[in-house]
């Protein structure tokens, strides 16, 4: 199958080979969470929701010298394309909650809220490629929301390398197209790497190219994020007024 | 709530948009560069040994904010003042919090900070307001003064060296609230007065505004009252024990609050309910402004919650801005 | 969810017997509705609603398949409800998995009949393509986002109009030679039949606190129910189907007069939410 006509150099949605899809970021979609948000990458569409900082539920998981961070990851039954039932904590979505709370914490400044817990409980809606990187950019989001002390916004991307070419952001076809997908998340200013997942072989220096391209991707995320993240803060302060 | 969902129309969307611009406008022209959001560069000459407060955080040499809010300066002093985050008690502030749990001598009260807070028994003053050392009796008879669930008032006075939060409730003012109802909204709207406990005369009402965002409105009561009200609800459940459950109804019926101080507690509610769903803030002079501006333009206490009043109230916040500037000036 | 303490359940009652609730509404008052639809465009039609803080998002899926062999004339559709932890902590893991299923049978109770399927709420003999052969099976799948009470009537509401937003591919079939063949079936995909919606019910839930009856209870006022009866109700004024819950007994009198209740406000909520269905729909359109 051609994922890139290779006169055109167009891939089959229409985009270029760097290009991501569209991102759409909302502030605040759940009323009861400390903090929340929507996150969609095309068609992938996510709901982050943070509960806290608040009192450990569990004493015996409690930590006395940093916050206790969990994760919740669960995908909605009209989520994919094939309408699954799928049992909840499954292998694969305990590793993604795994995954999204490792890069997370490298970025929640946990030592200045000792005796607490913060819950992230991240909820697909729609799947269509890159789920695992919309649920960390959601999460964010959510975070921030709420408040919570972080060293910088972690953000996460995509990128594959199908008919010889690095493609950034990959959508549920090209993911399944059986080529190397490499999902990478970074902390955006110092553009230190969080996280780096990659599933199939691929050589040396095109690696290189292709988690380039990722990178860039989460950059280009940062930058939308940090924008909504502004756009919000201003419209709070403005309503309040003093 | 964190916004109602209200479907404005076509011309309530338009007056509501241009409500938002004017208040855009008339915010205090504190620059872009003082708003920031998690990882933006806070511009400071590090030489000049800054004291890096809230919300800030040195990484590769700058300074960098770790929340989204505004930055402030205090002589050397630099922080982040953010808006959205949970309640961040400073010694002092009164708040208002739900016991969640009865332990030895103390109680454990959520207050919608990052843990329990807690109230020690010794922090407060018995029914009898004698002042003395507590007994093995009285610490068997805490429950007879605050339950779990209870909806109850204190100060906040200190950190422990565990990092616990502790509570003291040394005056007649502080203690249980009843008949009433808790509201909670984000604490970036409280601002912290000389008073919060109102007494608002006109409508029968108390009003308690906790610096944690939880708020009470509540029938107004004359300290000491409270005793009475415990005794009824004692003397009603013996009476449904003694499946007198009819007459048990008829009996509460009686103790309920009268409608028109309901209606008073809810319109106010209702303010309160609307007023932090636009983000304003939830100053006792815009709430009770709320309120007049309802009863002046005959809105039912429900349809406070409507479209028409939500677009009516951003307008009447630019108006209170726009006088509140002339005054200044 | 925290609990109330005394002075305030004692509160609650009494607005509730004075006719004047926190929120300053009356017994009989829903809160206000909003509504969205196309949500979920990867399904065959979707449905967001907002009832107060309770948010709760209905998908229809629509699979070709083969009807039950013990009632030939009828299509397939099955309801699922997941309780999301974004709502709640307490339904992380399985926590939510009780009150899942509770609402999912509810749910199935009310709009689906029972097992002939002859009394649904859901016109069962729409989904028929092929009698025996082929049918649509619906796949129902509701998500609750946010709760504050009252989750049973918002889900049934999403159902309502996502299943209004739903369009069913056309279906040309050709019947084979043999009529023990499985028919050829061509699926279009430009041509879409708008769902018949006019019959699916809603569903009313009126709790009984004290000695009065209210719709639409918040979480604080469901904490305060002796009993709920909730009844689902089609536009003609049927009853389609009804789930009581609550430990206190009750009188049969009670329950009827319960029930009139909820056909009562059933009507009114059907014309607001038609309306909001039109005001959503001319939404997604544009």
């Amino acid at each position: 199958m051609e994922f890139v006509n290779p006169l055109t150099g167009f891939r089959l949605d229409g985009r270029r080979p760097n290009e991501m899809r569209h991102i759409r970021g909302e502030v605040g979609v759940v009323a009861n969470a400390d903090g929340s948000a929507m996150f969609e990458m095309g068609n992938t569409k996510v709901i982050a929701a943070v509960y806290g900082p608040r009192e450990v539920q569990n004493k015996s998981q409690q930590l006395n010298n940093q916050a206790l961070v969990r994760c919740e990851y669960s995908m909605a039954n009209f989520s994919t394309g094939d309408r699954t039932r799928r049992p909840k904590g499954d292998r694969r979505s305990t590793e993604i909650s795994l995954v999204i709370r490792q890069s997370l914490e490298a970025s929640i400044l946990t030592h200045l809220m000792p005796r607490s817990q913060i819950d992230i409980f991240v909820q697909v809606l729609q799947a269509d490629g890159g789920t695992r990187s919309a649920c960390i950019n959601a999460a964010t989001i959510a975070l921030a929301d709420a408040g919570i002390p972080m060293r910088d916004l972690v953000t996460s991307c995509s990128a594959g390398y199908l008919c010889t070419t690095p493609l950034l952001d990959l959508n549920y076809v090209e993911d399944s197209a059986g080529g190397p997908d490499v999902t990478v998340g970074i902390l955006a200013k110092t553009e230190k790497v969080t996280l780096l997942q990659m599933d199939a072989k691929l050589p040396m220096d095109t690696f290189e190219n292709v988690m380039q391209l990722a990178v860039e991707g989460c950059k280009a995320v940062a930058q939308y994020i940090s924008e909504v993240l502004l756009e919000n803060t201003k419209q709070l302060e403005s309503r309040r007024g003093m | 709530m964190r916004d109602l969902q209200v479907s404005l129309s076509q011309t309530q969307r338009v007056r509501f948009q241009s409500a938002l611009q004017q208040l855009k406008d008339l915010s205090p022209g504190s620059g872009p560069a003082a708003t920031v959001v998690v990882a933006d560069s806070i511009p400071v000459n590090l030489e000049d040994s800054v004291l890096k407060g809230h919300g800030t955080a040195e990484s590769d040499g700058q300074l960098v904010a770790t929340v989204c809010g505004v930055v402030e300066r205090v002589n050397k002093l630099v922080y982040v003042r953010p808006f959205r985050a949970r309640y961040k008690p400073e010694i002092g502030d009164i708040i208002v919090g739900r016991v969640i749990e009865v332990a030895p001598k103390r109680w454990r009260l959520e207050i919608n900070f990052s843990q329990d807070a807690v109230l020690m028994l010794s922090s407060m003053n018995l029914p009898d307001g004698i002042q003395r050392r507590r007994t093995a009796v009285d610490e068997l008879n805490m429950r007879s003064i605050f339950e779990e669930d209870d909806v109850i008032c204190a100060e906040v006075r200190g950190f422990q060296h565990d990092g616990s939060l502790q509570l003291q409730a040394r005056s007649q003012k502080y203690g249980k609230l009843e008949r009433g109802q808790l509201l909670t909204v984000p604490p970036y709207l409280v601002k912290r007065r000389k008073q919060h406990f109102h007494h608002l005369e006109d409508y029968g009402v108390d009003l308690i505004v906790g610096c944690n965002g939880y708020i009470w409105v509540g029938e107004h009561l004359e300290t000491g009252e409270n005793v009475m009200l415990e005794d009824q609800d004692n003397h009603m459940e013996k009476d449904g024990q003694s499946n007198l459950k009819l007459k048990g109804d008829q009996d509460e019926e009686g103790t309920f609050t009268s409608v028109e101080t309901r209606r008073n507690i809810c319109r106010i509610a209702n303010a309160i309910r609307l007023l932090s769903a636009l983000g304003f803030t939830l100053s006792l002079e815009a709430i009770i402004d709320t309120v007049e501006l309802s009863f002046a333009s005959n809105i039912s206490v429900k349809d406070m919650l409507a479209a028409e009043f939500y677009v009516q109230t951003a307008e009447r916040e630019v108006q209170r801005r726009v006088s509140k500037l002339r005054k200044k000036a | 969810m925290v609990g109330l303490s005394s002075g305030e359940k004692h509160f609650i009652r009494g607005g509730i017997a004075q006719d004047l609730r926190s929120d300053g509404r009356q017994r009989l008052n829903y809160r206000p509705v909003s509504v969205e639809v196309g949500v979920i465009p990867q399904a065959n039609g979707s449905a967001r609603v907002r009832l107060g803080a309770t948010d709760v998002i209905a998908s229809i899926k629509a699979e070709l398949g083969r009807p039950d062999p013990l009632r030939p004339d009828k299509g397939k559709v099955s309801i699922f409800v997941d309780c999301s932890p974004t709502a709640e902590p307490k339904f992380e893991g399985r926590g939510g998995e009780e009150l899942s299923t509770e609402l999912s049978v509810a749910l199935q109770r009310c709009l689906l009949g029972g097992k002939s399927g002859a009394g649904a709420g859901i016109d069962l003999s729409s989904l028929m393509i092929v009698e025996a052969k082929i049918c649509w099976d619906l796949y129902i799948d509701a998500l609750v986002v946010s709760s504050d009470g009252n989750l049973l009537d918002a889900l049934a509401a999403a159902i309502k109009v996502a299943l209004s937003n739903t369009g069913l591919p056309k279906v040309t079939v050709d019947l084979g030679t043999a009529p023990d063949d499985q028919p050829e079936v061509d699926v279009s995909d430009e041509e879409f039949l708008q769902f018949d919606t006019s019959g699916v019910p809603l569903i009313v839930t009126v709790t009984k606190v004290g000695r009065h009856y209210i719709v639409d209870a918040t979480s604080e006022e469901e904490s305060q129910m002796s009993t709920a009866v909730s009844v689902s109700v089609n536009k003609r004024g049927h009853i389609c189907g009804m789930t009581k819950r609550g430990g206190a007994g009750l009188d049969s009198s009670v329950i009827l007069d319960m029930i009139s209740v909820a056909k009562h406000v059933s009507e009114h909520l059907l014309s607001v939410l038609d309306s909001e269905i039109a005001v959503a729909e001319a939404a997604a359109m544009s």
